[in-house]
C-alpha cells in the first residue's frame, strides 16, 4: 500500500512532479558543475601559474660569483665552472619527475659578429654580442625509453619569437629584437659569428641564417640565440652548460615546507620529501645533479604560492556559495511541493493515518525525487562543467565519482530538510477544516 | 472618468494584497528562493568586484612589474649608463587608488672585504668582486628605509637587528655570504678605486637570481662610493591594478620620462594578465549560473502558482477582466515579490561577502554601494522572468474552468 501510494502520487500529478524534479535537477547541476570545476581548478591553476616561468635555477657549485648587472655578466671570459649536459635526463628520474614541466640549459659566451655588406671580401659591420645557447624544442631521450620534449619556450613562456626557433642540427640562429633593429638584419639574412680564442691567430667566422626575431623585454633582446650544441662547439665547451632553468609544479610552501631538511627527523624528512614543495623538489634535483647548486627562484615561487593559496580559497568559497544557493532553491521548491498537498494530507489523516506515516510517505516521495533529480542534475552538471572548463581553461574537468556521491547526498539532504518544516506543520493539521476547504 | 480610474487602481492594489496574503506558505517559499538567489548573487557580485581588485593586489607578491632604465646598455662596468635621480619622484605615486611601491637602484662592481670586529688587526681574509646595489624604496610618496622584499621577493636566511648599534647596515645575498663565509653582524668594507665604504651585515637573503651575489646598501652611500651623486641605474616599480591599467600606467609614464626606457617585466605582466582573466572568468561564470538558477527556481514556483490560480483567473475573466489586465496583476505581484526578496536578500548577501572576503584575503571586502541596487534590480528581473509561466493564464477559457475541466 505504501509503495502504491508513492507510485500513485508520482504518476497522478506528473506535471507537478516534473517541475519539482526539474528544479532539483537544475540546482544539483549547478552544485555538480561548481564542485567539479573547483576540484579541478587547483591543478589547472597551478599549471596556469607555470606561465610565470621557471621556479628553480641550477648553477655549478664551484662557480665564481656572477657580476651581473641588467642581465649582462661582467665576469672575465673563461672564469667560472660548468655542468655536464649528460646528467640532464636524470632530472626525469627523481621522485617528483612528473611535476617537472620543463627545463632548459643555458650556455652563454661572448662572441664577435660580422655582417656582410655589398662587397663580398669584408664585413660591413662588426661588433660584440652575447651568444646564448639553449634548447628551443629539444627532444630528450630518457632512460625509460620515452622522449621528453622541452625547451626554453616552456620555461620562459613570455619569450615571443617572430618567425620560428632555430633547428638543432643546422646553423640557424634567432636574433634579439633590439639587436636586429640595431644591425638591420631580419629573418632570412645571414649573421657571421666567431668566439675569440687567444690560442688561435686566424679568426674563422661561422655563418648562421636567422630564422626568427626574439622579444623578451629583458637582456636577451640584445643577444643572439643558437642551439646549445652549436654554442658548445663555437665556445669549445663540449657537452657543458652554465645554468639550467627548471619549471616545476609545486604545492605552496607552508611553515612545514620552509623548514630546513637538515634539522628534520627521518619521519619528518620523509613527509617533507613526499610533498611537492618547491624546496623539496630542489633538494631531490640536487641529489641527481652532482656538483650543482639548486636554488629556488624566490620571486616566482613565493608569489605563486601566495596567490595560489588565496585563489584556491576564493574558489572554494564561491563553490560553497553556489552550493548554498542550490540548496536553498531546492529546499524552497520541495517545501512548495509539500505545502500544496494540504488537502491530501488532511484526507489521509481523516482516514486514520498517523502524522508519522504521513511524514514518512512524503519523505519517501521526496527522496525518490531527490535521487532522480540528483542523477539528472549530475549528468547536466557534468555537461555544464565541461562547457565552463573548456571555455575558461581550454580543458574540461574529469567527471569524478566523489562529486556524484556528494551531489546525490546533498540532493537527499536538502529535499528532506526543505520538506521538514512544512511536514512538521502538516502533522499539526486538523483534517476537518482542510477538508472543508478553509 | 477619473473617479473610475481611482476606483480601478484601488481595486487593483486590493487584489494584489489579497493575492499575496492568500497563501502564506507559498509566499514564504517564493520569497525564500528569491531572497536566497539575491543574497548569493549580491555576495558573489560584491566579492567579484572586490576579488578582482584584491587579486591584482595579491599579484604584487610577485614584486616589481615595471622597469625604468636608461636607453641602451653599457659596454663596460666602468662607464655605466645612468639616469638622473629626479626621475624617481616623477613616477605617479598611485594607480587605481592604491599606492605604487617603487625602488631606485644604483649598481657598481666593487671589492668586498670582510672584517671581523673581534679581530683588531685586519688579517688577510677572502675578498671578492661583487655587485653593490644602492637602493631606496618608496611606497606611494613616502620613503621607507626597508622593504626590499616588496620589490624583489626573497626569503631571509639569517637576520639580526642592528638598529641599536647605530651603524650603517647592509643586506647581502646568500651566494656572497657563503663565498666569504659571512654571517649577520659581520662588517664589510666595500672598495671602489681609492674610495671605501663600511657596513655591517644585518640580513642574508635568498633570492634565486643574480641578486644572490649582491650587496644591498642605502643609495646615498653607494652614490658617494661610486662617485655618481644624484644618479641611479634603474627604477623598479610594483604597480597595482588590472593588466589594462598597468599598461596605461606604463604608457603614461613613458610620456613623462621620454629619455628613459619604460617597460613592463613581461614575465610577470603576461602571466598576471593570463591568470587574472582565468580567475575572473570562473567568478563571472559562477555569478551567471547562480542567477540563472534563481530564475529557474522562481519559474518553477510560479508555475505552481499559475496552476492554482486557474479558478481566480477564470472568475476575473468571466466578470469582464481583460487578459492584459489580469496578466499585469500577476506581473506586478511577481515584481513586488522580487523587490521584497531582493531588498532583504541583497543586504544579507553583502553582509555575507564581507565575511567571505575576510576569510579569503584576511581583510573584509569593502561593500560596494552599486552592488545593492544592481542585485535588487536583477532579482526583480529574475522574478518577472520567472513569472513567464503565468502567461498561460491568459489563454484560460472561463467556461471550461467553471465546468471543472482540467
Amino acid at each position: 500500500m505504501f509503495l502504491r501510494l508513492v507510485a500513485d502520487s508520482v504518476t497522478r500529478r506528473p506535471r507537478q512532479k516534473l517541475l519539482t524534479t526539474a528544479a532539483l535537477a537544475l540546482g544539483m547541476a549547478v552544485a555538480t558543475a561548481a564542485l567539479s570545476v573547483s576540484l579541478d581548478v587547483g591543478d589547472r591553476l597551478a599549471r596556469e601559474f607555470r606561465s610565470l616561468g621557471a621556479n628553480l635555477l641550477v648553477t655549478p657549485q664551484a662557480d665564481s660569483l656572477p657580476l651581473e648587472i641588467g642581465g649582462v655578466d661582467y665576469r672575465p671570459v673563461n672564469s667560472g665552472a660548468y655542468l655536464p649536459e649528460s646528467d640532464l635526463p636524470k632530472l626525469k628520474t627523481i621522485f617528483w619527475r612528473n611535476n617537472i614541466v620543463a627545463f632548459a640549459p643555458i650556455l652563454e659566451v661572448s662572441a664577435d659578429f660580422g655582417v656582410r655588406g655589398k662587397q663580398p671580401a669584408d664585413f660591413a659591420a662588426r661588433g660584440h654580442v652575447q651568444l646564448i645557447g639553449t634548447w628551443a624544442a629539444h627532444s630528450l631521450p630518457l632512460s625509460d625509453g620515452t622522449v621528453f620534449m622541452t625547451g626554453v619556450g616552456k620555461t620562459n613562456p613570455w619569450w615571443k619569437v617572430e618567425g620560428r626557433w632555430f633547428a638543432e642540427d643546422v646553423n640557424e640562429c634567432v636574433l634579439g629584437t633590439t639587436l636586429s633593429h640595431r644591425i638591420d638584419l631580419g629573418i632570412g639574412d645571414k649573421l657571421y659569428l666567431h668566439v675569440p680564442d687567444p690560442k688561435k691567430t686566424v679568426q674563422l667566422f661561422t655563418a648562421c641564417s636567422i630564422t626568427g626575431i626574439l622579444s623578451t623585454g629583458a637582456g636577451e633582446d640584445e643577444a643572439v640565440l643558437m642551439s646549445l650544441a652549436a654554442v658548445q662547439q663555437l665556445g669549445q665547451e663540449p657537452a657543458q652548460y652554465r645554468r639550467l632553468y627548471v619549471s616545476a609544479l609545486t604545492k605552496p610552501e607552508d611553515d612545514f615546507g620552509r623548514r630546513d631538511p637538515r634539522t628534520m627527523t627521518p619521519a619528518d624528512l620523509e613527509r617533507w620529501s613526499c610533498s611537492p614543495y618547491v624546496s623539496s623538489i630542489a633538494y631531490s634535483i640536487k641529489q641527481v645533479l652532482p656538483g650543482a647548486d639548486v636554488r629556488v627562484i624566490r620571486r616566482v615561487a613565493e608569489g605563486e604560492g601566495r596567490i595560489l593559496s588565496s585563489v584556491r580559497m576564493l574558489l572554494w568559497l564561491v563553490t560553497f556559495a553556489a552550493l548554498l544557493a542550490a540548496a536553498l532553491a531546492v529546499g524552497a521548491s520541495s517545501a512548495a511541493s509539500v505545502i500544496e498537498r494540504r488537502t491530501e494530507i488532511g484526507l489521509m489523516k481523516a482516514l486514520g493515518a498517523g502524522s508519522g506515516t504521513v511524514g514518512f510517505l512524503l519523505a519517501a516521495e521526496q527522496l525518490l525525487l531527490a535521487f532522480v533529480g540528483g542523477g539528472l542534475g549530475y549528468a547536466l552538471g557534468i555537461l555544464l562543467a565541461h562547457v565552463v572548463g573548456e571555455k575558461i581553461f581550454g580543458v574540461a574537468p574529469e567527471p569524478s565519482l566523489m562529486v556524484l556521491v556528494v551531489t546525490i547526498g546533498l540532493a537527499a539532504g536538502v529535499t528532506l530538510l526543505g520538506s521538514a518544516v512544512p511536514l512538521r506543520r502538516a502533522s499539526r493539521y486538523e483534517p476537518a477544516p482542510i477538508l472543508r476547504g478553509e | 472618468m477619473p473617479a473610475l480610474l481611482t476606483t480601478n487602481r484601488r481595486m487593483f492594489w486590493r487584489i494584489i494584497r489579497r493575492l499575496l496574503g492568500a497563501n502564506r506558505g507559498r509566499l514564504f517559499v517564493i520569497l525564500l528562493a528569491l531572497g536566497a538567489g539575491a543574497a548569493v548573487s549580491a555576495a558573489l557580485l560584491n566579492l567579484q568586484v572586490d576579488a578582482k581588485r584584491r587579486l591584482t593586489k595579491e599579484f604584487r607578491a610577485l614584486g616589481a612589474n615595471i622597469v625604468v632604465a636608461p636607453r641602451g646598455t653599457s659596454a663596460s662596468p666602468d662607464s655605466p649608463k645612468v639616469i638622473g635621480q629626479p626621475l624617481f619622484d616623477q613616477l605617479p605615486a598611485e594607480n587605481e587608488a592604491s599606492p605604487v611601491t617603487k625602488a631606485e637602484f644604483l649598481y657598481g662592481i666593487v671589492n668586498v672585504v670582510p672584517f671581523d670586529p673581534k679581530e683588531k688587526d685586519a688579517k688577510s681574509h677572502d675578498s671578492a668582486r661583487a655587485v653593490v646595489a644602492g637602493f631606496a624604496i618608496a611606497v606611494g610618496s613616502n620613503y621607507e628605509g626597508r622593504g626590499l622584499e616588496k620589490i624583489i621577493p626573497s626569503t631571509i636566511v639569517e637576520a639580526q637587528n642592528l638598529d641599536s648599534l647605530n651603524v650603517r647596515t647592509c643586506e647581502i645575498g646568500q651566494n656572497l655570504a657563503s663565498e666569504l663565509h659571512l654571517h649577520t653582524g659581520a662588517g664589510l668594507t666595500l672598495k671602489y678605486g681609492d674610495r671605501g665604504a663600511f657596513c655591517d651585515v644585518s640580513a642574508i637573503r635568498s633570492f634565486g637570481g643574480p641578486e644572490d651575489s649582491q650587496v644591498f646598501l642605502e643609495l646615498p652611500a653607494v652614490q658617494a662610493l661610486l662617485n655618481l651623486p644624484g644618479r641611479i641605474s634603474l627604477i623598479q616599480a610594483s604597480v597595482p591594478g588590472t593588466p589594462e591599467s598597468v599598461d596605461r600606467y606604463i604608457a603614461a609614464l613613458a610620456k613623462i620620462v621620454p629619455d628613459a626606457d619604460v617597460h613592463g617585466i613581461r614575465q610577470f605582466t603576461e602571466a598576471e594578465a593570463k591568470i587574472y582573466s582565468r580567475i575572473s572568468g570562473v567568478l563571472t561564470a559562477t555569478v551567471a549560473i547562480v542567477l540563472l538558477l534563481t530564475g529557474l527556481c522562481v519559474m518553477a514556483a510560479m508555475t505552481n502558482v499559475a496552476m492554482e490560480r486557474r479558478n481566480d483567473v477564470g472568475l476575473m475573466k468571466a466578470i469582464g477582466g481583460a487578459s492584459r489586465r489580469v496578466l499585469r496583476l500577476f506581473l506586478v505581484e511577481a515584481a513586488l515579490l522580487g523587490l521584497a526578496g531582493g531588498l532583504f536578500g541583497a543586504a544579507a548577501g553583502i553582509a555575507l561577502s564581507i565575511g567571505l572576503g575576510r576569510a579569503v584575503f584576511g581583510v573584509a571586502a569593502r561593500p560596494r554601494l552599486i552592488v545593492y541596487p544592481v542585485s535588487v534590480v536583477l532579482t526583480i528581473i529574475v522574478a518577472i522572468a520567472g513569472a513567464f509561466p503565468l502567461r498561460r493564464l491568459t489563454s484560460i477559457r472561463p467556461a471550461s474552468v467553471f465546468r471543472g475541466e482540467a
